[in-house]
């Protein structure tokens, strides 16, 4: 065993504290950062892996067989890759056996080809009349298997046959061109690959090139790459800024301890030093005897760091990279190599300068150096701190920051960090759970009532709760009855249809609204509620994965009507796939259809079980659902995350308070047993110790907290932007005085909590022992 | 001579893990005298001592100083004790040094309660008796080894006990120095301070102690009365 090693070894036996806190806060910092690189690799790795494999679409036209023909597809298509045109047919299930939506069926002879190179994962192609494969996700589940038979009224019945998947989404299902022929094919779909598509404008330069020449109108519909990989990451992308944005904190706050720490044990280490040079050590030796010894606990809570972000982190990114068929899921090497070798190279960095100021330090001076420094300016502090009215024990602790700044502004700074991320959590927390509420209210003060099932979608009939709603009035006078009940504030008439978005399978559900809609309905963020047929309102996600605005006009298809609508407002909501209509559309597309719903809201102070039984009594064929959940998986997950990377980084933060009472108290070993010896209690010798990080605690408070909403308003955005939400003011506008207040003191918390098991220690060291080993 | 016992031990024993500091000892001391505690390194005295400043606890037997049984003490209790009932000096000084000389002694009255302006007016009091009031902005680092005793000294007296304690005061001094501290001492007993000594110096003790008590291996191995020899 070298010199070098043993010094470093004994060092680290002998201050096992210091290694213990170097260990836990790299350990927790490492872990966090595993967590986010993980994240960011998972959430699109498995995406572009796909799509490169399967050489997807880029771009997947919809067109309409009416204004033009397969050869003038092909003729514009030129020299771009493409596959296709296949005739297309949208199958409705509601009526079959097995509700699947509805779904698009494309024709075509066989999975492979230039572009969409589809994976069959379970049985075969079809290749016969009477079969269909089906698209779902590797190792997906679902209700249907090998040989299932799906029956439409009117169309021939389907055998699956196989399960294929396809990256771009280009169809729910296939079957061989001549089959689909006998679905009676509405649309030809066209699959694109760009030579360059890696943005919207180049995407849609490429549509304009394949599009070129035809004649007016023949485009239906669109959907680029682009937009399935945004609709597919959608999710997973709301945690990335977020757990970067820790990730970074946890490092910094590791890097600055640990230079804490490390400078402390230098200074603290003077005679060890001076003797190790006494002994022959040479100034390279001494250096790196001290980066070893900062280096075992580094290299050991950066392992079990790797090791704890890998088991935390996969559950998260599991559930949201299932829909892709990820069963097995590891993270890429290169997130474990980043934090098995950059993280021991940080802390090294950050022990570099005082290991440097160690090997720099000749013998003499350092086995004679004094334990405590002296500038000027902490004894003008002492001087004038020692005239004011307060407790001495607490102008004692004042003061004593100013001993060593160096130590002191590392210290302010994890404090800092720390309030900055509880204030950032706080907020995070507070704007999600704020737009939770505004998208998934918990309806609170309304009761939502059943008339029957969803026109065009099949009765599900669920045992427990009996016989399905079938209202016995009809929805004029169901709608005046509920205006009647005592306590009615509001009623708002729901109906629904089924559609398809043209362009790629987009599924849509266009719901119809119908009396007070001001006061019940989805919150207008732009333009205005739809007030005639042929208008709809969206939600921003809507437009987003479209590549849509307002003003835009889109085709859906509901049953066999194909119509266009104009998109005239942005509306709050969570589900993407959700379209608003008045009802009077409701008229034009599906004459004499019934509310199935209604929303009613009661006056405060209504009894909500007295309401129910009103409801009940003037139609008893209505069904009252009971009261919603209102939260959602991954708003769960995202308050769950803060509160934990809270907690971690905020007890990083007060580690840092711990190592530095540590070395001060270590430092003043001699004076704190002199204030003993003349009389300073246990308990002073704690407040004084604790007023020393109390007062860092309130300065790391007043100016982490900014900071810490600074960060919220820049992060939120990004947040909704990557989870294609909006960052409307409800996300934003979190902060209020009383928790500013609070959270301003989150630092004094921090800094007391970090330094009271220190503190205490130190107030019972044994005076005799420290004053009499001189 | 006061009659008053300042200090009653009585059968007090101090074992550590493997030895024992003190072995039966009892001590009397009364108000007015001057004691001093010697004997050879490891032999006992700093420990009885430290028993005496309520600084660490005996294994047996009682200390009772101005009829306060230290036994019957908690950790604060003790603190309270050391704050109003005793001075100590310590051969190291032990000051503050980021404080300087006034505030070191205003120090332990403010400890007290006493507001600073009242406690800086007594610490320059006590500077003009030692003769130290050009010293009481300076910082201990920047003061002489005497200077430093004396300032400790001060800081001892601050709060007018009825004992004080000294723990090889002149061991870290020059010669010269040592004999002002020792001058400084035997003014302090003339006028009625309790005093004990804890030394190696023979001279010190026989200059300012009024009884020599020799501890050897734990126990009081002879206690002898002294004529001053100034």
């Amino acid at each position: 065993m070298s010199a070098v090693w043993s010094a470093a070894w004994a060092a680290v036996r002998r201050r096992l504290l210091q290694t213990i806190v170097i260990g836990v806060v790299v350990c927790a910092s490492t872990a966090t950062i595993v967590m986010a690189l993980g994240l960011l690799e998972s959430a699109a790795a498995p995406f572009d892996r796909a799509f490169a494999t399967q050489r997807g679409a880029h771009l997947a036209a919809a067109f309409d067989p009416a204004k033009t023909s397969d050869d003038q597809l092909r003729k514009a298509a030129g020299q771009t890759e493409s596959a296709g045109p296949f005739a297309q047919s949208t199958l409705d299930t509601s009526t079959g056996e097995i509700f699947k939506g509805t779904l698009t069926v494309a024709g075509r002879a066989d999975p492979g080809g230039p572009v969409d190179r589809l994976t069959i994962w379970e049985g075969r192609w079809a290749t016969a009349p009477g079969e269909i494969v089906l698209n779902r996700a590797p190792g997906g589940n679902g209700r249907t298997n090998l040989g299932f038979q799906l029956t439409v009224p009117g169309r021939p019945t389907l055998t699956v046959v196989g399960f294929a998947h396809s990256v771009t989404g280009s169809a729910d299902a296939w079957v061989t061109p001549e089959q689909v022929e006998a679905l009676q094919p509405t649309v030809l779909q066209m699959l694109y690959r760009f030579p360059n598509a890696g943005t919207a404008a180049e995407v849609a330069e490429g549509q304009k090139s394949v599009t070129a020449g035809l004649p007016e109108g023949a485009l239906l519909g669109t959907l680029s790459h682009l937009t399935v990989k945004d609709k597919a990451t959608s999710e997973l992308g709301v945690f990335i800024p977020f757990l970067l944005i820790f990730g970074v904190l946890g490092l910094v706050v590791a890097v600055l301890i640990v230079a804490n720490v490390v400078s402390g044990a230098v200074v603290a280490g003077f005679r060890h030093i001076g003797m190790l040079k006494a002994l022959g050590f040479t100034p390279g030796q001494v250096m790196a005897v001290y980066l070893v010894m900062v280096s075992i606990p580094a290299v050991a809570g950066c392992v079990l760091g790797t090791l704890a972000g890998n088991v935390f982190a996969k559950p998260i990114v599991q559930d949201a990279v299932e829909g892709f068929g990820v069963t097995e899921l590891s993270f890429a090497p290169w997130v474990n190599a980043v934090a098995l070798l950059g993280m021991p190279a940080l802390v090294i960095s950050a022990a570099l300068v005082p290991a440097i100021r160690a090997r720099r330090l000749p013998a003499a001076q350092a086995i004679s150096a004094g334990t405590t420094a002296h500038s000027g300016r902490a004894l003008r502090v002492q001087r004038w701190l020692s005239g004011t009215p307060l407790p001495r024990s607490v102008s004692l602790g004042l003061g004593l920051p100013f001993a060593r700044l160096g130590r002191s502004a590392l210290t302010l700074a994890a404090v800092v960090l720390g309030v900055m991320t509880v204030t950032l959590a706080t907020g995070v927390t507070m704007s999600i759970t704020a737009y939770n509420d505004a998208v998934r209210p918990s309806y609170a003060d309304r009761v939502e009532v059943l008339a029957g099932g969803p026109p065009g979608l099949p009765v599900m009939r669920n045992p427990e709760m009996g016989e399905p709603p079938a209202a016995a009035l009809s929805d004029a006078d169901d709608e005046k009855m509920l205006r009647a009940v005592p306590g009615t504030a509001a009623v708002m008439a729901v109906s629904q249809l089924e559609t398809e978005v043209a362009g790629g399978t987009q599924n849509a559900t266009v719901l119809f609204y119908r009396g007070d809609v001001s006061a019940l309905g989805p919150r207008v963020l732009t333009g205005h509620w739809p007030d005639g047929p042929g208008q709809v309102a969206v939600p921003s996600r809507f437009l987003n994965q479209r590549g849509l605005s307002v003003g835009d006009t889109i085709t859906v298809q509901a049953k066999e009507n194909r119509t266009q609508l104009k998109i005239v407002g942005v509306v709050l909501t969570n589900n993407e796939d959700q379209i608003f209509a008045d009802w009077t559309a409701l008229n034009v597309l599906a004459p004499g259809t019934r509310a199935h719903a209604y929303q009613v809201k009661f006056t405060p102070g209504t009894d909500r079980a007295s309401f129910t039984a009103a409801i009940g009594k003037g139609d008893p064929g209505l069904r009252v659902l009971p009261p919603r959940d209102g939260s959602s998986s991954t708003a769960v997950i995202i308050i769950s995350a803060s509160v934990v990377l809270t907690l971690v980084l905020g007890a990083v933060a007060a580690l840092g308070v711990f190592n530095t009472v540590v070395l001060n108290a270590r430092e003043r070993r001699r004076d704190l047993g002199m204030l003993k010896s003349i009389g300073m209690t246990p308990r002073q010798v704690t407040v004084l110790l604790s007023t020393s990080m109390g007062a860092l605690g309130l300065v790391g408070g007043l100016v982490g907290m900014p900071v810490g909403v600074a960060v919220h308003q820049l992060l939120v955005p990004a947040m909704a932007h990557a989870g294609q939400a909006d960052a409307v003011d409800i996300l934003m506008d979190v902060y209020h005085a009383p928790a500013l207040a609070l959270l301003a003191l989150a630092g004094v918390v921090i800094a007391v909590l970090g330094a009271l098991v220190p503190a205490r220690g130190a107030a019972h060291l044994s005076i005799a022992t420290v004053l009499h080993n001189e | 001579m006061n009659n008053d016992v300042v200090v009653a031990i009585t059968d007090l024993r101090k074992e550590y893990a493997d030895s024992v500091a003190l072995n039966g000892v009892s001590l009397t001391v009364r108000a007015g005298e001057a004691v001093a505690v010697m004997g050879p390194s490891g032999s006992g005295k700093s420990t009885l001592l430290n028993m005496i400043a309520g600084l660490d606890r005996p294994t047996s037997g009682s200390v009772v100083v101005h009829g306060t049984d230290l036994g019957s003490l908690d950790e604060t209790g003790l603190a309270l004790f050391r704050r109003r009932g005793i001075g100590m000096i310590f051969q190291f000084f032990n000051l503050l040094d980021d404080l300087s000389a006034l505030d070191n002694v205003a120090l332990a009255a403010q400890l007290t309660g006493t507001p600073a302006s009242q406690a800086r007016k007594r610490a320059l009091e006590l500077f003009g008796e030692l003769g130290i009031s050009n010293r009481r902005n300076i910082y201990p680092a920047r003061l002489s080894g005497g200077e430093r005793q004396r300032v400790a000294v001060a800081r001892a007296l601050m709060n007018r006990p009825a004992l004080l304690l000294a723990d090889e005061p002149t061991g870290a001094l020059d010669s010269r120095s040592g004999e002002q501290v020792m001058d400084l001492l035997l003014d302090l007993n003339q006028i009625g301070q309790t005093l004990l000594l804890v030394t190696h110096d023979e001279r010190l003790a026989t200059r300012c102690a009024s009884r020599v008590v020799e501890v050897v291996d734990g126990r009081i191995a002879r206690e002898q009365s002294l004529e001053r020899t100034s």
